[in-house]
């Protein structure tokens, strides 16, 4: 059982040809369990696609289909495709057992009552069934919403920024609940975010979209080690872009060893550094072991995070980065770091 | 695109069966609309409509030829330019002091807390649900030579009819400013407080803006009210005040003089028209916008002393003071009534009460029986307004995707506020002459019992519209949308959704209906019949009789009515649930 996406658009304004072509020629598969999560900044099109495949937005082109079935004309309400929203659209009128319960419809009393206190269970809010919605607190609220979406077990499960309404810590965690929700009741599910991180902690395959268009769309691991293209690999936090057959871009090659191709056969080809693709050292016996003997930055500002130190440095060639560097260490502006490489945060664009 | 899974056709067959696709109409649900839109439409049209059309068209239409000289002649009388000057002056005097006086009013009574303010905010309510008639008697059993305030010579001045219209139209104003002011945010006062405003400089660059269209909504409707006004005017008015409404009312039936009637029926459809676009506009402004808290969080308790945290207190407390003056002038006035309809022969007495039970003077039937037929008609007319206003407001809530669509819905929108402004004087003289045989049937309406229920509904649809509205608009369409992928169709999203919302301010509507209706005097007063009168009617035929006794009567009388009609809202007021709740 597949959802098939096929070239889709969705067009906004009086007519198809003159309006704002807010997703364009999207296509994208998400076969029965796995979670999908398209990735991208605000106003990409994200939503609008999603809103379009559960059938709240007319296609302009395109098709969305359910194991070949094409569900064009196919009300919402009869496409089986759940939906959760950033602020989850609870119904203050119901309590928590009501609202989960509202999909539930022409099951008998009984069973929808276990189904119910056996969906809350799942989403660990056992025994919550008689609370108004109005009681409960913003990450509730979402696990309420999701128990809700999936009690009527819908073929998949759309999830339209579902976490950004969160704080960190929760977000974080409940980014992890919904994977394990997700795959224990083996819900196929499209996952829109803005955050890379909570898209790579919940997703099979991750699609970074882009001005209405889907760019890539792979494996978490695949997609970081090999963005494809400039765009995405900026979206994902690449900061600095070396072109291979620049001088600067020879110790960045040589620490990729194996994995970099040689210059003369790639023409065009660039180096991207994400953050953290150099480090700072204090051990010079070091500097020679990523072989970038001599390999130099000039220290702009210190920044701490969770602890570490990141340095903003300039380096000759590749331009202004961001540095790991031991904990505890202090540097001054204008101070000169010798730096080492890590291959993992670097990657060779065709 | 990169990455495509490719799509299998040898996939094993769907477990749940996915329906063919189809791309038909859905007949039930253009069926549904199609009669929420026709039912009302009908309505208006048979009810409306066709008798203020016919109205018209007998002014205008002379040997089955249009014949537009009416207009020349009915202007070139010094008469017509007085009443147009007179409607537009009172309308515009009254509509600037009720905001004058009901924007400091709304902060006292919803952005300040203190004890007894719900029985405040009552009081305050009181004079707007009271029929156009009590207020009329009120005023000028106070202001009549020999009245606690005869003194004054004011009875039948340009100041007491200003007196009453401002009495009549404060809440409108308390009403929707305080609703909209109680939750705004009071972190942009805050933020502009921060940034070394005064707190007077802040109320007129930060909050009074933010109030703005509120205050050009209220103020619109104030001024469709004023310039309608008829039973108020045409007690306090005597011969030398008047509005277009009244003015239509003697032309119709002291000169019969149908050619005039018309000219100004049009003269006030254009007036009317006019302010229903200011009103419109103020009011999708005012529905669009703003960052709103939650009730309550900027609710300050007032104190008579300053309290260190108290910002803004002088202003609070010139607001308070202002509030005072306003409650005093609209307690007096229903004070007199009361006790004035208690006074028998220089001495004290229920007797007037008494006299309410057998048949009045000239009238087959006693007062109570009046109030007895009031409270039937009335129910009906709730009824009626309740179906088409209900139909109405849940098809303007719609925003549909199709510009043209939506510009058809604000249109059915502004068509239903019609009968706020139109006079009603000529719709119900216009259904006396038309539902002898509505549309060429042959049964004769005017001896229907439902007439004039009927008749009073047509008035009080606005008002059920208006207050069910702003709630049905203000339901998230997400909310909607949620319910849909959850399986429930429309009419289920309908049922469960909307109708539970909604439902809170239906109690209110209830009791906004059931007022209009009771209070209801211009149309009903054609349309009673003589041995079946609604308490207004009985009141205003009291006063016209001759002697102390029938004036005695008439004030308790208006006593019974504006009891009845309060007791009404004051129930429908304790429905609402939250603060939830349209226009007023």
């Amino acid at each position: 059982m597949t959802l098939q996406v096929r070239d889709v658009a969705v067009v906004y304004g009086e007519r198809p040809s003159a309006g704002t072509r807010a997703v364009d020629g999207v296509s994208f598969d998400v076969p029965t369990g796995e979670v999908v999560a398209l990735l991208g900044p605000s106003g990409c099109g994200k939503s609008s696609l999603l809103r379009a495949v559960a059938g709240l937005e007319p296609l302009a082109a395109g098709a969305v289909l359910w194991d070949g079935a094409d569900l064009a004309g196919v009300p919402v309400h009869r496409r089986a495709f759940g939906l959760m929203f950033q602020d989850g659209q609870l119904f203050a009128h119901r309590d928590v057992a009501g609202n989960v319960a509202y999909g539930l419809r022409g099951v008998p009393r009984a069973a929808r009552a276990g189904r119910v206190a056996e969906l809350l269970d799942l989403v660990g809010l056992a025994g919550y069934g008689s609370r108004p919605v109005a009681t409960l607190s913003g990450g509730e609220r979402q696990r309420v919403a999701l128990a809700r979406a999936l009690a009527p077990e819908p073929r998949v499960l759309l999830l339209d920024e579902p976490l950004s309404a969160l704080d960190r810590a929760l977000r974080e965690r409940l980014a992890v609940d919904l994977r394990s929700v997700l795959v224990a009741t083996g819900t196929p599910a499209v996952f829109v975010t803005h955050d890379q991180d909570e898209a790579f902690a919940v997703a099979d395959r991750v699609g970074v979209m882009h001005a209405g268009r889907l760019l890539r769309l792979a494996p978490p691991d695949e997609l970081w080690r090999a963005p494809g293209d400039r765009d995405v690999a900026a979206f994902l936090g690449y900061e600095a872009f070396v072109d291979v057959a620049a001088p600067s871009a020879a110790p960045l090659l040589a620490a990729l060893g194996a994995r970099a191709p040689r210059p003369q056969d790639a023409p065009g080809a660039v180096v991207a550094l994400a953050e953290g693709a150099f480090v700072v050292t204090r051990d010079a016996a070091r500097e020679d072991i990523g072989g970038a003997a001599g390999l130099k930055g000039v220290v702009r500002g210190v920044t701490s995070r969770r602890g570490r130190s990141e340095v903003r440095v300039d380096v000759d060639g590749v331009g202004a980065v961001t540095a790991l560097a031991p904990v505890g260490a202090r540097w001054e502006p204008g101070d000169v770091v010798p730096l080492t490489i890590d291959a993992d945060a670097v990657t060779v664009l065709p | 695109m990169t990455s495509l899974t490719a799509p299998g056709p040898g996939r094993t067959a769907p477990a749940v069966a996915v329906r063919p696709a189809r791309r038909r109409l859905p007949v039930g649900r253009v069926l549904g609309w199609g009669l929420a839109v026709a039912v009302p439409v009908a309505f208006l049209a048979v009810f409306f409509a066709w008798p203020v059309v016919v109205m018209v068209g007998k002014g205008f239409v002379t040997d089955g030829r249009l014949d537009l000289s009416g207009f020349a002649d009915v202007f070139s009388r010094p008469r017509t330019w007085r009443i147009v000057g007179q409607t537009l002056g009172q309308a515009t005097a009254a509509t600037v002091l009720s905001v004058a006086l009901g924007v400091p009013g709304a902060y006292t009574l919803y952005r300040r807390r203190f004890r007894g303010r719900a029985a405040v905010r009552a009081l305050v309510t009181v004079p707007f649900v009271l029929p156009t008639v009590v207020v009329g008697v009120a005023f000028r059993s106070l202001l009549v030579d020999g009245g606690p305030l005869g003194f004054l010579h004011l009875d039948g001045t340009f100041a007491a009819i200003l007196a009453a219209l401002v009495f009549f139209n404060y809440a409108v104003v308390v009403r929707a400013v305080g609703g909209l002011w109680e939750r705004l945010d009071p972190r942009a006062t805050q933020a502009a407080r921060g940034l070394g405003a005064s707190p007077w400089r802040a109320f007129r660059t930060v909050e009074l803006p933010a109030l703005a269209p509120a205050i050009w909504s209220a103020a619109s409707l104030v001024f469709l009210f004023c310039a309608t006004a008829f039973g108020t005017v045409l007690i306090l008015g005597g011969t030398r005040f008047g509005t277009i409404e009244t003015e239509i009312w003697i032309q119709t039936t002291q000169f019969l003089d149908l050619r005039a009637a018309a000219v100004l029926s049009v003269v006030q459809l254009v007036v009317v028209v006019g302010v229903l676009t200011i009103a419109g506009r103020a009011r999708a402004r005012r529905e669009r916008a703003l960052s709103l808290a939650a009730t309550g969080t900027a609710v300050r308790p007032l104190t008579l002393r300053r309290r260190p945290a108290d910002d803004g207190h002088p202003l609070a407390l010139a607001a308070a003071g202002v509030t005072a003056v306003v409650l005093l002038a609209i307690a007096v006035p229903l004070v007199n009534l009361v006790v004035r309809s208690l006074r028998v022969d220089g001495g004290w007495g229920l007797d007037h009460y008494r006299a309410l039970g057998a048949p009045a003077p000239g009238v087959p039937v006693s007062v109570w029986q009046a109030a007895a037929t009031s409270v039937e008609t009335a129910v009906d007319a709730t009824v009626i307004a309740l179906v088409v206003g209900g139909l109405v407001a849940l098809v303007v809530s719609r925003r549909p995707r199709r510009r043209a669509a939506r510009r058809a819905v604000a249109g059915f929108d502004a068509l239903f506020m019609l009968p706020l402004g139109v006079s009603a004087v000529t719709v119900g003289f216009g259904f006396l002459v038309t539902m002898d045989r509505p549309l060429g049937l042959a049964v004769d309406l005017r001896t229907s019992p439902l007439l004039v229920p009927i008749a009073q509904a047509v008035v009080a649809v606005p008002l059920v519209v208006r207050t069910v509205l702003p709630v049905l608009r203000a339901i998230d369409p997400r909310l909607r949308e949620a319910a849909g992928t959850l399986g429930a169709a429309p009419g289920r999203v309908l049922r469960t959704l909307d109708v539970p919302l909604a439902a809170r301010s239906v109690g209110l509507a209830i009791g906004f209906a059931f007022a209009a209706s009771l209070g209801e005097f211009g149309a009903t007063s054609f349309l009673a019949r003589p041995d079946r009168p609604t308490l207004p009617v009985m009141v205003f035929r009291l006063i016209g009789r001759p002697g102390p006794d029938n004036y005695g009567m008439a004030l308790a009388a208006s006593v019974v009515l504006a009891a009845l009609t309060a007791a009404i809202v004051a129930l429908a007021e304790r429905l609402r649930a939250g603060q939830v709740g349209g226009d007023w």
